[in-house]
């Protein structure tokens, strides 16, 4: 299965029970209405901790009606953060989202040894883009956490990725190891990776996915493209996880796609215990929007 | 799979499986290659090089002393008269000289005698009178007759280079899959070789190899088929692949082995020889003409492939 559109992930989450999303510091008016939309959708179940009056005066002056949602009042955004996670690894709830709450602070939060929300493995960001002239999602990632992954990152990295599709239902989804070109050169170290990874993933090391790389923007996404250079791949142009080198080119390809494209994008954080919806201030109501709906169909 | 890029394939005919076609075929050229042998004045040299001029394979210019190069003659009972002969003071002096033959066209092939084999290379080697192709990466492959395997078995490099950098490994591969291609394999499988086909960060070597194999799949050695790290059963054993459940490409099948270090290599090839029956036929790759370097240990039939081999690759 693969999914062609945001929408997509409506379908997914109509057929599970619906899930509790717990939003920490809840003092916060773009995630607050990108929250109760989802929650008016019949998407999430919101659960929001923080300064209670500042809630009602957001949503009062919002016109967002919020009668019949809980709220636990703790105006201490230390303590609120806490109080959320320590709900989501008691299992009380199935998302974490990031309110009024430093990025840092948080993640600090997420990764306490006593009641954080820690796997063991690395955490990863990856976000899901629907762009028109694709023929369906593209996943990328890590656009936003990882700065320069090591060889061993990229894998961690990758079976976050790879079990998170596997979540939506994706059975072998196609990655590319994007490089600035498809050919392996020495002085270009992401492309002896993405050779690298290509072979564990022959070898099985890599398991759930079919990996190929170093392909070039171009080939990863156009069969066209491919065609012209002669590359035999199951994947190029028809990928559907993009795995940056670094996270300068990961970035740059989320906001040029979002500002140039006008791609819709949905992401999350990966590795943890639970999903953690972690937009940034930048991204639109809509992309908090599909990041919480994104957070429902993987939890 | 649909192939995208265009091969141009050479029409041979059907690959040579054993060492005796190759002589076969370099007979039936009915060219005499003329080589020139430095320091040529041991039993051993005289010996091979005798039965590839009265076979009709070479002429032969015996650069050394020629007093030397007489007695040797005439205590193997072997006609001096067969040879030009070069007078040449020392083995440093015969290997410029031979090497001088080489490259001014009045030989085809240049073959090792009694001389070390480092002043020999040296000569070879030199940068404004030596052999060498620009840039090129001096290696050596040779081409294995085993007995119990069902086709020839190229490997590389057993015998120059004692730990190639992945620059040297992929000259290696090339050379390998051009002498594959001269006898008739023109879509060689090749096994780059390991302890395991696993990929691991203890052996360096099979990060080396993932990237030759996505050159090799991006077209970069011509029509290769190219898998590794494989160990020696997964390259050459079908049934090895069955119970290990291994998904490759060469499928059991090699054509190539290229090895990780001289040191696996080498003792490779002279287990098989000892112990198997094999016979080889070896060359210095990277050259602008053939170069034959033997071991004196080597069978009279492995040094008369070797000269053969020159004569095909020349």
């Amino acid at each position: 299965m693969v999914l062609r559109s945001m929408s997509d992930l409506k379908g997914i989450v109509a057929g599970k029970p619906r899930k509790k999303l717990v939003l920490a510091a809840a003092q916060d008016q773009q995630s607050l209405g990108a929250v109760l939309r989802a929650w008016n959708d019949n998407i999430i179940e919101p659960v929001l901790i923080g300064d209670n009056d500042r809630i009602q005066t957001i949503c009062a002056e919002n016109g967002y009606n919020i009668s019949g949602l809980r709220i636990i009042h703790e105006p201490d955004t230390d303590k609120a953060v806490e109080m959320a996670i320590k709900m989501l690894s008691a299992k009380q709830a199935d998302v974490l989202m990031k309110g009024k709450v430093g990025t840092s602070m948080l993640l600090k939060s997420v990764l306490n040894k006593e009641w954080g929300l820690r796997t063991g493995n690395l955490l990863s960001h990856i976000a899901l883009f629907e762009v028109e002239t694709y023929h369906k999602l593209i996943a990328v990632t890590d656009v936003a956490m990882n700065i320069a992954p090591t060889l061993k990152e990229k894998i961690a990295i990758l079976n976050n990725s790879v079990s998170f599709l596997c979540k939506l239902g994706y059975v072998m989804p196609k990655v590319a190891v994007l490089g600035a070109v498809e050919m392996v050169n020495e002085n270009m170290e992401a492309t002896l990776d993405a050779a690298l990874l290509s072979k564990m993933n022959q070898r099985d090391q890599i398991k759930n996915c079919i990996i190929d790389g170093p392909l070039a923007f171009d080939n990863a996404i156009s069969l066209e493209s491919a065609r012209q250079k002669g590359i035999r791949s199951e994947v190029a142009g028809d990928t559907d996880l993009l795995l940056m080198p670094d996270i300068e080119v990961g970035n740059v390809l989320y906001k040029s796609l979002v500002f140039f494209a006008k791609a819709k994008v949905a992401s999350i954080i990966l590795g943890a215990l639970v999903p953690i919806v972690l937009t940034s201030r930048s991204d639109s109501e809509q992309a908090k929007y599909d990041s919480i709906l994104l957070s429902a169909a993987a939890s | 799979m649909t192939v995208y890029f265009s091969q141009q394939l050479q029409a041979n005919s059907l690959p040579m499986i054993r060492l005796d076609e190759m002589v076969k075929k370099v007979l039936s050229l009915k060219k005499r290659h003329r080589i020139a042998v430095a320091w040529a004045q041991d039993a051993n040299t005289v010996g091979a090089i005798n039965k590839a001029v009265t076979d009709g394979l070479a002429e032969a210019i015996m650069v050394g002393s020629s007093a030397e190069i007489v007695k040797t003659c005439k205590n193997s009972g072997i006609d001096p008269g067969l040879f030009r002969i070069v007078d040449s003071e020392n083995e440093i002096t015969a290997s410029a000289e031979a090497v001088r033959l080489v490259r001014s066209d009045e030989a085809d092939i240049l073959m090792k005698g009694l001389v070390g084999t480092d002043k020999f290379l040296k000569a070879v080697m030199d940068k404004n009178n030596g052999l060498m192709l620009p840039g090129a990466v001096l290696s050596y492959v040779c081409a294995l007759d085993i007995p119990s395997y069902h086709k020839l078995l190229f490997i590389t490099d057993p015998a120059v280079i004692p730990f190639p950098s992945l620059e040297q490994k992929i000259a290696m591969a090339r050379y390998a899959i051009e002498m594959a291609g001269r006898f008739g394999i023109d879509q060689p499988r090749l096994a780059l070789i390991g302890a395991s086909e696993k990929m691991s960060p203890h052996f360096e070597s099979s990060f080396e190899y993932a990237t030759m194999c996505k050159m090799a799949l991006r077209g970069e050695f011509n029509n290769c088929i190219m898998d590794g790290p494989l160990d020696v059963f997964l390259a050459c054993d079908k049934k090895s692949i069955e119970i290990k459940g291994v998904k490759t490409p060469v499928d059991g099948d090699a054509d190539i082995l290229l090895f990780p270090s001289l040191e696996s290599s080498n003792p490779f090839y002279k287990g098989l020889m000892l112990f198997a029956g094999a016979e080889l036929a070896g060359l210095i790759r990277g050259t602008v003409k053939p170069v034959v370097v033997m071991s004196r240990s080597e069978s009279e039939k492995s040094k008369y492939y070797c000269i053969a081999l020159a004569c095909l690759m020349s």
